[in-house]
């Protein structure tokens, strides 16, 4: 389980950027950051695996044997050991390029090989295999030799979810990974993410109050920095005007769009 | 008034380095003499220089390959998103003194210390390239996409395979390309530095001018000419090719 505990962080010039956030996740739940731009999701979900320290507050992560520990308190070195445990499927998808899909899906163990191993590429062949097997579940395997940068948008992200897969994570962020794909590769993309919370927590943010509908289990709504809605996914149109503002109108547009040129 | 100011400049520093047109032409008749004296080369020095050729090579290769190895860990310590901001100051420091220094005089040095032959000329090289291809390296790395580096660390990853992983598959074409590129400098460099100590080729030259033998320099002409431009137009394909394949991109 994932536990946040009160996030603050402000700019210099003391704007808040996030203002108390809180919330927990646990196992067998998908849930989905939504909000306006600018509102803090992206920010709240990189503190979630420490790629940001926030002000103040806690980051609580609970292991099946109650062992538990705090990201915003660790040092560096705790903090790589942890985010071993911490999956991340990335907007941008983050792969290496020039390295093979193969090569990408394996440094999601990255972390838990000794760094001189690491020197030598030092996978063995029994993990090459289980790597294959993950490129199987987002069915990719027949590109595992594929340099990476030949990749399709859908399938590089397919190929992010391989990574996660394959890191065997206890804990599954996800940002933004479905915002630079067409309708029907952001579907195919959810329905890869949506059984992996059977196994542990996962937190995605999204801008698609449609898709969290159809594949979250819970929906959580930042607006200037604070949790302003956090419950079922199917959200009213009154609630969206609520979290959106005048963005939502966009989104709709956009939705719109969208959907008209995947028919 | 800025070209009377120029042409005063002119003058003035021409009658400081004694430089007179009376000169120059006495300089062009000596010349036109002394290259009397090349023709016909000395075809039958050619089999006593393939040694010294191969040396000059070997010490540009070497020079080079040790060279591209010390700038990759300086351009790693050197750019901003990898080395903290004190290692940083450092390694940018040294790379930029590197680059002050010719090689020539790096030579001297090596030579004082460790007396005549190749091994100086080798180390004298590989030092050299810490200035140009330190600096180049580092500045790719400081442009390469921070969001690997970023995926690379959230799954765990330390320093050492952020660079193997990250940082590394991203600048390799860069650093064949620049390698390939400071190898034919190198090249160049190694007759130079023959001729001050480093022995090869460019010993020959010297020495034959040394002993008055002008044939047998323009027969070590030749063969210079010949390697330095073989050298540049494989060098010039190879990188043509690394960019025709859309390994640069």
């Amino acid at each position: 389980m994932i536990e946040v505990k009160n996030l603050t962080k402000s700019l210099p010039g003391g704007r808040k950027l996030l203002d108390g956030i809180s919330f927990k996740v646990k196992k067998g739940e998908f849930v989905g950051i939504l909000g306006p731009s600018g509102a803090g999701k992206t920010l709240t979900l990189r503190c979630l695996n420490g790629l940001l320290k926030p002000d103040s507050g806690s980051v609580i992560i609970r292991d099946d044997s109650g062992g538990q520990l705090d990201i915003c308190q660790i040092n560096k070195r705790e903090l790589r050991r942890v985010r071993q445990k911490i999956g991340v499927i990335f907007q941008g998808y983050h792969l290496v390029k020039r390295l093979s899909v193969l090569e990408n899906v394996m440094i999601g163990r990255l972390g838990q090989i000794n760094a001189w191993r690491s020197l030598f590429y030092g996978f063995t062949d029994a993990e090459a295999e289980e790597a294959v097997k993950a490129l199987q579940k987002v069915k990719m395997a027949e590109f595992a030799d594929t340099r990476t940068g030949s990749l399709s948008g859908g399938e590089m992200q397919r190929v992010a979810v391989a990574r996660a897969i394959f890191q065997s994570p206890a804990i599954l962020l996800a940002d933004e990974p479905i915002s630079n794909l067409d309708p029907s590769n952001a579907k195919t993309i959810m329905k890869m993410i949506e059984p992996l919370s059977e196994l542990m927590p996962v937190v995605g943010v999204f801008h698609q109050p449609e898709m969290t509908a159809k594949y979250c289990t819970r929906v959580i709504a930042i607006k200037e920095g604070k949790v302003i809605y956090d419950g079922d996914p199917k959200l009213s149109n009154k609630r969206l005007e609520e979290i959106y503002g005048e963005e939502l109108e966009l989104i709709e547009q956009q939705e719109h769009l969208l959907a008209v040129v995947a028919k | 008034m800025p070209l009377v100011v120029l042409l005063a400049l002119t003058e003035g520093a021409a009658i400081v380095c004694g430089a007179t047109f009376d000169k120059l032409f006495e300089g062009l008749t000596r010349g036109i003499a002394f290259f009397g004296h090349m023709f016909p080369p000395r075809w039958d020095a050619f089999p006593e220089m393939i040694e010294p050729t191969f040396t000059s090579f070997v010490i540009a290769f070497l020079g080079t390959f040790f060279g591209a190895i010390l700038s990759i860990i300086f351009a790693l310590l050197a750019s901003r998103n990898l080395a903290n901001p004190v290692v940083r100051s450092i390694a940018r420091f040294l790379i930029g003194l590197e680059r002050s220094v010719p090689e020539i005089v790096i030579l001297i040095l090596l030579v004082a210390a460790f007396g005549l032959g190749a091994m100086p000329g080798v180390v004298a090289l590989a030092l050299g390239c810490i200035g140009m291809l330190g600096k180049l390296l580092a500045d790719i790395i400081e442009e390469i996409d921070p969001l690997v580096i970023d995926s690379i660390e959230s799954v765990g990853g330390n320093k050492l395979q952020v660079i193997i992983f990250g940082v590394l598959p991203q600048i390799i074409p860069n650093i064949i390309s620049y390698t390939l590129f400071r190898f034919e400098i190198n090249i160049r460099l190694s007759v130079l530095l023959g001729a001050v100590g480093a022995g090869g080729i460019g010993y020959e030259l010297d020495y034959s001018f040394g002993m008055l033998q002008y044939d047998r320099a323009f027969t070590a002409m030749i063969i210079i000419i010949a390697m330095v431009f073989g050298t540049e137009q494989l060098s010039y394909y190879l990188r043509r090719k690394i960019k025709m394949e859309g390994a640069l991109k």
